[in-house]
């Protein structure tokens, strides 16, 4: 009988354990500042009073970077490419679906490999939040013929893109391509300092001539 | 004193109980450090040392038991048992007044690192040049908001933490006109394109993104270098009937809307937000390495700091080991992202606590240097008292 005190404290304690909850919170938020970067993913709209049907683009969350975000492909329906020796593969997380480091005179540039379901908002929004990533103003949709490429290799159609940032103290470049497959685009961007990915150019366009759809089942 | 009052203060003040205490502290010590290899820094501390009692989970189930004493408690009992001797068993006399300052500098201790443990916050806030955030963000907590973003000027949040979202569980909020019921939930897992083969599983998701992606539940990580990416099924009901069941993740890097009862509304579930009274825009972010290397020598961020009311408008630099120190926070660099030479990422940290550790040193300094000082006169004395014996 002498313990049934100590004991109620240690059960009473264990009790205060269990009362760090967390709670449901509501608030006013100011409208959040626009990105920089451009509208990319095409979210669905619904109308919830209705079927769900497709949509207008929403805002991307502030900071999130669609490219370095991606939506893995089913088992067995990836891309499957080559890389050349040179590249030094990265473990590709969460988040991309392959990542290299291409080494280079004036520091490395950044491979990534990413894919996202449906066309992501399509080409412009795409290509113009690749601009604002190396601070560039964006396009407007007339001047997409003339800032794209267009190829065809191994039954995949590439959108290539060039643009470099010599605006900044350090200039920046990205190349990179698009291609569609099965409903879903991929991305494939080198992205990193003007020297580096100039000198890397030729080497990533024939990398991309190793990029080939998955066999048919 | 009634008998049950004496029992408590026995309990506390007795020197069986210190002992017992720092045996078991050193098992706790010890065990932790082996599970790091399991669990990692963060984790471990939650597990062992910022909680009341180690939990065990028992196989196959998700109930929990406490089986160890976990840091808390062990902590709060050494406590009560050095405050309860002072009371009841130390006799108080110049001569033991260092080993006081050292017992108060071991209480303060004590107590800064409770208040550590419960009141810190470590957020982070990535920026890109030019972009402006009154907010940071967690970079292991997560939760789901619905925002009313009809209005022009505000949005109107609600947020659910993510600790909430169990499956199964429903959510009645008086500013929604719907209710929340969380369908499925992964603590972690990949998400998928839907190819419409055969023999796929349909899409718990009704609306939004989410029928065309598949979510595939993943064992939950304590990598320091990885993040679990949890993935909540949410099903909207409002007097009517189902809204639709969204599929949520903070992989998705865009939050999904629709409009309902005359209003537009946004889901999404992202990294946990705290809001600040104050605003960051990153004017320029400088990123230097030792030549021919990846290591960096140095890293700043010029930011400018704004406040609504127009008191604060004023620019401030970030570098390494010295970071900006506002309304209570500790802005530190703390980051970048590799593949983008114009965005940085600082730790933002709130730790009230953050003196104590500091006077509780200088308290356990000054009372060894007062005891052993105190003894060292006392033996000085004693020999100069002893008369010189002829040779």
């Amino acid at each position: 009988m002498r313990r049934v005190p100590i004991l109620l404290l240690l059960v009473s304690v264990t009790l205060l354990s269990a009362c760090r909850q967390a709670k449901v919170t509501s608030y006013r938020a100011p409208k959040e500042t626009p990105d920089p970067l451009p509208p990319g993913l095409a979210t669905a709209s619904t109308n919830a009073a209705s079927a769900p049907r497709p949509g207008t683009p929403a805002p991307p969350a502030p900071g999130s970077d669609m490219a370095s975000t991606a939506v893995p492909t089913a088992e067995g329906s990836d891309l499957a490419w080559t890389a050349p020796a040179g590249w030094k593969p990265k473990a590709p997380g969460a988040m991309r679906k392959g990542s290299f480091t291409v080494p280079g005179p004036e520091g490395d540039a950044d491979l990534s490999i990413t894919a996202f379901p449906g066309d992501v908002g399509g080409e412009l929004a795409n290509l113009n939040r690749w601009r604002g990533q190396i601070q560039l103003a964006p396009l407007a949709s007339g001047d997409l013929t003339t800032a794209t490429t267009r190829l065809q290799q191994n039954g995949l159609s590439f959108v290539l893109v060039d643009f470099v940032s010599l605006s900044a103290t350090k200039p920046a470049r990205i190349v990179g391509a698009m291609v569609p497959v099965n409903g879903a685009t991929w991305f494939f961007k080198l992205m990193g300092p003007d020297p580096t990915v100039s000198a890397a150019k030729p080497t990533f366009l024939t990398f991309l001539q190793t990029v080939r759809a998955p066999a048919a089942p | 004193m009634n008998d049950t009052v004496r029992q408590f203060r026995d309990f506390f003040v007795s020197l069986k109980l210190t002992v017992v205490l720092l045996v078991l502290s050193m098992g706790l010590v010890f065990a932790a450090t082996l599970d790091q290899v399991n669990l990692g820094v963060w984790a471990v501390q939650a597990k062992y040392f910022h909680s009341f009692f180690v939990l065990w989970k028992i196989p196959g189930t998700d109930v929990p038991l406490p089986v160890y004493p976990g840091g808390y408690l062990l902590g709060g009992f050494l406590l009560v048992n050095l405050v309860s001797a002072h009371i009841y068993r130390f006799k108080r006399s110049w001569r033991k007044s260092g080993i006081l300052l050292v017992h108060t500098g071991l209480m303060l201790l004590l107590v800064g690192e409770f208040l550590t443990g419960i009141l810190q916050e470590e957020y982070q806030m990535a920026l890109n040049e030019g972009q402006t955030k009154n907010y940071s963000e967690s970079y292991r907590f997560n939760e789901l908001v619905i925002l009313d973003t009809t209005d022009p000027k505000f949005d109107d949040v609600v947020a659910v933490p993510e600790a909430l979202l169990t499956t199964g569980s429903a959510l009645q909020h008086p500013k929604l006109p719907f209710r929340v019921v969380t369908k499925e939930y992964y603590p972690n897992a990949t998400l998928s394109l839907r190819r419409g083969a055969t023999g796929e599983n349909p899409s718990l998701a009704t609306a939004g993104i989410g029928p065309q992606i598949t979510a595939t539940p993943q064992p939950l990580t304590y990598k320091q270098d990885e993040r679990n990416w949890p993935v909540v099924f949410v099903e909207l009901l409002g007097p009517e009937g189902t809204l639709g069941t969204w599929l949520l993740s903070p992989q998705l890097p865009a939050p999904q809307t629709f409009d309902y009862g005359g209003h537009s509304w946004r889901l999404a579930l992202r990294a946990e937000r705290a809001y600040k009274p104050f605003s960051l825009t990153l004017l320029k972010f400088t990123h230097d390495v030792y030549l021919g290397t990846d290591i960096p020598k140095n890293y700043s961020s010029r930011l400018r700091l704004t406040t609504p009311d127009g008191k604060e408008d004023r620019e401030v630099l970030v570098y390494m080991n010295n970071p900006l120190r506002y309304a209570g926070l500790t802005f530190y660099q703390a980051s970048f992202d590799p593949s983008n030479d114009h965005n940085t990422i600082l730790q933002v940290v709130r730790n009230p606590g953050w003196l104590l550790p500091y006077l509780s040193c200088v308290m356990m300094t000054l009372g060894l240097v007062v005891q052993f000082g105190i003894h060292l006169l006392g033996f000085i004395n004693k020999r100069r008292a002893v008369p010189a014996t002829p040779a």
